[in-house]
């Protein structure tokens, strides 16, 4: 039998929901232990961690000095780094609250300074060199699930290069944008969820990121304001997830 | 002296704690909850009411629907809102597959493996892969119910003020109430597994709950009269730890599926009432590691309550319509119960829709002091009599017992 690739699951400061996800997998969690060995994976074992691993997922936000010491740690004793979910891509929301860290403090704890070294919160990317993003608020578990197998076989995986649009249109959804008026961010987002809240008749509210290259925000911006929503509530809606790019 | 255990394992979100020994004496432990904060109610602030509930969704991923029904309940009383039963079903609906994903999440994974001896339930899966395959199908079928009502297993986007974007259908429904038929045997036999578990832990001083068993007007207590959380529960900053603490009129109290139980047991349904009677004594005691076997009860409770609901559901027929929401300026506090506890939004709006002031108490930051409580009296009696090492993990089964959600308790603001 081959041996298993060493698997590490790190949360940097987040909603849990990115780790929970990979629980969530059920029965092909275990057929993901054929090719892994889970080292360190705090939600869901006590083990206490190897020293170096194949490959690990990272989810978070870098939002302590603590975050951030683990985040290199991590980087140090890893062959491949997955930043995983959309906080670790993009900051998600926690990084979408634009106050300097020391105001933050101040408007929920008060005047105690900041003795436990909070930090503005930035995406894992902004911090180190990562071998793979994959974003989502949480990600697709399909995604993780085949990226990892990908990896256990030795083949590259492969990042998503369409808007969730896309993914709207060939599951012949009504287009909400057109038809309701809703602000839907499907243009101009990353795919891969299979437009699971257009589904629901509702807006995608750009959970996974903006696509780069050659999708349009100006565009999406003027159809917009030309449905009525005001400017700050457009950049608002924008920057939600993802006031950081990678 | 200091002893520090490490991160707690098994837990949601990052924290551990510091046992203070002075005179080789235990005087004094500190809860540390380490994981960062995330600022969600300056999040929230002067956003639209419509995209509110999605964003507080991201506090938790284990209870995502608690935050998006206690937001959008919070947003319809300042409104003024009143929304029909079937709306009101279907977030019951949505609230239970949140309590069954999230208890079995707990109780299988996390805590069976104390238990047998396991570091987790990975390796727990080799002897006892039956029970770890009972614990996924409650699960799973616990998240089936979140995808139906919030439209993703994780943080959907489906709940909205006045209704929802997608509503069940039939056959939808019927397949629950079939599924639900078939998984009350396994949840039954979880109460049996659960009802082992020692006392330990502190006893708190008091419960508290909302009126209703999964949301309300109102808190009650073991006191008795209905109030809101300003009267008598008052909110700490400790300096070293990112979550508040809170006193119950200056005393300990306790939040989560024990206090339920003790509270509300005459809403439970037929058998959950009867297992309740069963273990009646044990859970009296009032130990927190009983909040498993309470855990367990609800197990049952929801499976049964999901079975009602749908049948209610398919009797009365899907009407799938959205009240209107006319914003205006107001105040409104959502309660509801969390998996874990009391969850509270509170929210004051401006005319045109507009978040002025937000406030956000989880169960955890409610049960933060009871839980550095429980860790000082397990200390007392284990230093000295135990070594370094079992004191410490037996810390981490106490913390554990109250299935804390670290990542949820990290962010609280009053403006
Ligand atoms: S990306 Fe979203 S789901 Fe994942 S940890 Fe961050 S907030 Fe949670
Ligand atoms: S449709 Fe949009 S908001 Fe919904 S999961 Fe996909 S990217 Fe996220």
């Amino acid at each position: 039998m081959m041996e298993k690739l060493k698997l590490g699951v790190f949360e940097l400061t987040d909603c849990g929901g990115c780790a929970l996800n990979m629980l969530f997998l059920y029965e092909r969690l275990f057929d993901l232990l054929e090719f892994y060995e889970i080292e360190e994976f705090h939600m869901a074992t006590s083990l206490d961690g190897g020293t170096h691993y194949d490959v690990a997922l990272v989810t978070g936000t870098v939002s302590t000095r603590r975050d951030l010491n683990l985040l290199k740690d991590v980087r140090n004793r890893s062959d491949y780094l997955i930043a995983l979910g959309t906080c670790a891509t993009h900051g998600s929301v926690q990084a979408s609250v634009e106050m300097p860290i020391r105001e933050k403090l101040k408007a929920v704890y008060g005047d105690g300074g900041n003795p436990m070294g909070a930090l503005d919160s930035k995406p894992v990317v902004e911090y180190v060199a990562v071998d793979f993003a994959l974003p989502g608020c949480p990600y697709d578990k399909e995604e993780v699930y085949q990226a990892l197998i990908d990896i256990a076989k030795g083949v590259e995986p492969v990042r998503k290069d369409y808007p969730v649009c896309l993914e709207c249109k060939l599951n012949e959804y009504e287009c909400v944008l057109v038809k309701k008026g809703l602000p839907c961010l499907g243009p101009i987002t990353y795919g891969g969820c299979n437009a699971v809240c257009l589904r629901s008749g509702l807006g995608c509210i750009g959970c996974r990121g903006p696509l780069p290259g050659e999708v349009n925000p100006a565009g999406e911006y003027e159809v917009l304001k030309s449905l009525g929503y005001d400017e700050e509530y457009i950049l608002r809606k924008f920057k939600t997830f993802s006031r950081w790019e990678p | 002296m200091i002893i520090e255990t490490r991160e707690f394992t098994r837990v949601e979100g990052n924290g551990k704690a510091e046992v203070v020994i002075e005179d080789d004496e235990v005087k004094d432990v500190r809860l540390k909850i380490i994981e960062g904060p995330r600022f969600f109610e300056l999040l929230t602030l002067g956003r639209h009411y419509r995209d509110v509930p999605d964003l507080e969704a991201r506090i938790c991923a284990i209870c995502y629907l608690a935050h998006s029904v206690a937001s959008v309940i919070g947003i319809e009383r300042a409104f003024g809102v009143e929304v029909p039963e079937e709306v009101s079903l279907l977030r019951e609906l949505g609230l239970i597959g949140e309590f069954l994903e999230s208890h079995s999440l707990h109780l299988y994974l996390l805590v069976a493996p104390d238990l047998f001896g396991y570091p987790d339930a990975i390796r727990m899966a080799s002897r006892h892969g039956e029970l770890v395959r009972e614990g996924l199908a409650i699960k799973a079928f616990g998240n089936r119910l979140r995808v139906l009502v919030g439209g993703r297993e994780i943080h959907g986007i489906n709940v909205k003020p006045g209704g929802f974007g997608r509503y069940p259908t039939v056959e939808e429904l019927e397949r629950i109430e079939r599924e639900s038929e078939a998984l009350l045997r396994l949840a039954k036999r979880s109460v049996r597994l659960f009802a082992r578990l020692q006392p330990y832990g502190a006893r708190a001083g008091h419960f508290v709950a909302t009126d209703g068993y999964l949301w309300g007007e109102r808190l009650i207590s073991d006191e008795g009269g209905k109030f809101h959380y300003t009267e008598r529960i008052e909110e700490r900053s400790p300096v070293y730890s990112f979550a508040k603490q809170s006193h119950y009129m200056g005393e300990t109290f306790l939040v989560g599926a024990l206090p339920r139980l003790l509270l509300k047991s005459s809403m439970l349904t037929p058998t959950a009432r009867r297992l309740f009677e069963e273990h009646g004594e044990k859970l009296e005691t009032g130990y927190v590691s009983y909040n498993n076997l309470a855990q367990a009860i609800e197990l049952v409770y929801s499976i049964e309550r999901a079975k009602e609901i749908a049948r209610r559901l398919l009797d009365r027929g899907i009407e799938g319509e959205n009240v209107p929401v006319e914003p205006r300026e107001g105040e409104g506090i959502g309660y509801v119960e969390a998996p874990r506890g009391v969850l509270i939004h509170h929210y004051r709006m401006d005319a045109s829709g507009n978040v002025t002031y937000s406030n956000i108490i989880t169960p955890t930051a409610l049960n933060h002091a009871m839980i550095e409580a429980s860790l000082l009296t397990e200390a007392r009696g284990l230093y000295g009599e135990t070594d370094e090492g079992e004191m410490v993990k037996r810390l981490e089964e106490t913390v554990r017992a109250f299935d804390p959600c670290i990542s949820c308790s990290v962010h609280l603001v009053n403006l």
